[in-house]
């Protein structure tokens, strides 16, 4: 009787560990998947930045105004050719 | 060691009946004080071990815990960057991003081979010689550039020089560049806020990195993470006040009146009469804050802020209406301003025409300096100078932007009769633009001050009531009648609005006197005038060209600016005139 439950609590003792080993292995896995995934999102808040960066300057006014004066040939609108609608119409 | 006692077993000398060993040949006589040593010795070695288990587990532990763990332990560095800086649209007017600083080991980056070191001369964007220069040196680190880009540091190590590294820092980045600078400010090469919102709100702005330990395996993997050392704080961004759109607007009609004008400098604000926000602010000459090399103080003023003047003829709108409120005149009271001259206490007081007999409303429109004087004269010196305080003018302001000037008014105690009269019409004072837009705001809003913010404003601040709306209205009308054909700001008309101010033209203090050829032309004004929107001043500073009072300077600037930024803010036109017509000979104000 004592000698089966001895075996049956090595084996218990035995299954332990070896999830106890299973599960460091796990955590190790998971933890540097996470510090890459970590890495990942901090190159893409970088691009993030650089693309609002580059929008801002792309969208520059005075660029803008310069490429709609030259390239497209437009001029500034003046309320002497502007017809105004107005809400409820008179 | 005692003699061994007979035990059963022993070998026994069988001839003569008698143990071996206990042969008296065999007995060796050895002294006591000898096993007493060899005992001694065991029982000190034994001691030694356990004084050294102690020293080792009670009294150094620490150190030594601390040593092994500087061997598997490592401490990563949590980046924070700066706080981006936004319009109020959310377009970005400064933002921060990795870059690195190249440093050297000078000794080992001088043995490797010389057309290594001339491409990395060619990629730092160094001369060779400057290089060399540096690299020339006793120390065992030196930078050789700050603030390198990444596509270049990628160059630089595929060079793989000896004694060349990389270290992470952060570069800002101004992509408005000119046209925003003198709002925004700039970082110096360490992160720091040197001039403009950067420097006003660099606690919010900075970052703080914080770090971590983790214990790292032998491929330099994380194994495990040990939690944070110090929690990084990434910093805060900031929504500005200021529109992009009419930024830009205020900046390039700046910039083409100075160079029109052939001006020394312009200046121009534009603030939301709803919200006292700041909604564009601009300096010429500027420069680029991504570049500043070249970068001189005349470059670097701002002129709405930091600089003072004296507000000439744009302050009789206050006089006017202080005796207005007071009731001492009425808009139809009549002055006999004949003949074109005045005197106080002996000093003569001039206008550019002799207007004589005028209304109130016509000492505005044709911007009369006698007729100025003759009002204030009609108020307490004491009303006046608390008209002036609560205005702020000579008052340090609360803007939140560094080095906002307060102007000066002295106190009223100690105006002489003739300085009085001179402040009417806005000499013997000074103040900032900015102060002076903000005090047209009791015109522009029914009578009442509010605080400016260079922050975007969410709730709309609480005026305080210095006029009444009545004033307020009254005066509104005589500003309008100054922006029309019979006033002496007939260039500030725009096409499709209804437009009022104030120009005023000042004498440049010139070697300690008043110049008669240097001026500083202003206009200070509200659009649209049936339901004022935008309050505007604007300064050109010593025009050289032909054109020099304000109303032929300035007038003609805020009205191109207020064209734009009406139809730029979407604001309905109030008017149906779309053909304006501007006097040959244009009335110009007195000075």
């Amino acid at each position: 009787m004592s000698f089966k439950v001895n075996a049956l609590l090595a084996a218990l003792l035995v299954g332990c560990a070896l999830s106890v080993v299973n599960a460091r292995y796990q955590a190790r896995h998971l933890l540097i998947e996470l510090e890459r995934l970590q890495q990942h999102a901090r190159q893409l808040d970088i691009d993030w930045a650089q693309l609002q960066l580059d929008q801002s300057t792309l969208g520059k006014n005075e660029r803008i105004e310069e490429i709609a004066r030259t390239n497209l040939e437009m001029s500034r609108l003046t309320p002497a050719r502007t017809q105004y609608l107005t809400d409820g119409g008179q | 060691m005692t003699r061994n006692a007979q035990r059963p077993g022993a070998r026994v000398a069988a001839s003569k009946g008698m143990a071996f060993t206990k042969s008296p040949v065999l007995a060796v006589r050895l002294p006591d004080w000898r096993s007493r040593l060899v005992l001694f010795v065991l029982f000190a070695a034994f001691a030694a071990l356990g004084i050294r288990a102690v020293w080792l587990q009670g009294v150094s532990t620490q150190f030594l815990q601390k040593q092994g763990k500087s061997r598997y332990e490592r401490t990563l560095e949590l980046p924070a960057t700066r706080g981006r800086i936004l319009d109020r649209n959310g377009a970005v007017l400064a933002s921060s991003l990795p870059v690195r600083a190249v440093w050297a080991i000078p000794e080992d980056v001088l043995n490797s081979p010389p057309e290594k070191i001339s491409a990395l001369a060619r990629l730092l964007d160094l001369p060779e010689a400057d290089l060399r220069k540096k690299l020339d040196s006793d120390r065992t680190f030196v930078y050789l550039k700050r603030q390198v880009e990444m596509p270049i540091i990628a160059e630089i190590e595929k060079l793989k020089i000896d004694g060349i590294d990389t270290r992470k820092e952060y570069k800002r980045f101004y992509p408005q560049g000119e046209v925003m600078t003198h709002l925004v400010g700039f970082t110096n090469v360490e992160d720091k806020g040197q001039e403009g919102m950067e420097l006003q709100h660099q606690k919010t702005l900075m970052g703080v990195p914080g770090s971590r330990r983790v214990i790292k395996d032998r491929l330099g993997h994380i194994a495990e993470d040990l939690g944070m050392f110090r929690e990084p704080h990434q910093g805060r961004d900031l929504t500005l006040s200021v529109d992009s759109k009419l930024q830009y607007i205020a900046f390039t009609s700046i910039k083409n009146a100075v160079e029109k004008f052939e001006a020394k400098a312009g200046a121009a604000v534009v603030l939301d009469v709803h919200t006292g926000e700041v909604l564009a602010l601009a300096n010429y000459p500027t420069y680029n804050p991504n570049d500043r090399s070249k970068l001189t103080g005349e470059q670097l003023r701002n002129r709405v802020i930091t600089d003072t003047f004296e507000p000439g003829s744009t302050i009789k709108p206050i006089t006017i209406a202080l005796g207005l409120e007071t009731g001492r005149i009425k808009p139809d009271t009549v002055f006999d301003n004949n003949p074109g001259y005045m005197t106080v206490t002996g000093k003569r007081i001039r206008d550019t025409h002799n207007y004589g007999v005028q209304t109130v409303s016509g000492i505005i429109q044709k911007s009369s300096n006698i007729g100025a004087v003759k009002v204030a004269q009609m108020i307490p010196q004491q009303e006046m100078w608390e008209m002036y305080t609560k205005l702020g003018f000579g008052q340090a302001p609360r803007y939140g932007f560094p080095g906002a000037a307060a102007g000066r008014v002295r106190p009223w105690k100690t105006w002489k009769p003739i300085e009085y009269a001179n402040m009417a019409f806005g000499h013997g004072l000074s103040v900032s633009l900015l102060q002076m837009a903000r005090s047209y705001m009791i015109f522009a809003r029914n009578g009442d001050i509010i605080p400016l913010s260079f922050l975007k404003v969410e709730e709309e601040p609480v005026g305080q009531q210095i006029i009444s709306a009545k004033t307020a209205a009254q005066v509104r009308t005589m500003m309008e009648s100054v922006v029309g054909p019979e006033g002496t700001a007939s260039k500030a008309q725009v096409a499709g609005y209804r437009i009022g101010g104030k120009t005023g033209t000042a004498e440049k203090i010139v070697n300690g006197r008043y110049s008669r050829t240097n001026n500083i032309g202003y206009f200070a004004g509200i659009g649209p005038m049936s339901n004022p929107r935008f309050v505007i001043a604007v300064m050109v500073d010593d025009p050289r060209g032909a054109l020099r009072t304000g109303g032929s300077v300035a007038a003609p600037t805020a009205a191109d600016l207020f064209a734009n930024a009406l139809r730029a803010a979407n604001v309905p036109p109030d008017s149906s005139i779309t053909d304006i017509i501007i006097p040959e000979n244009p009335l110009e104000e007195s000075m």
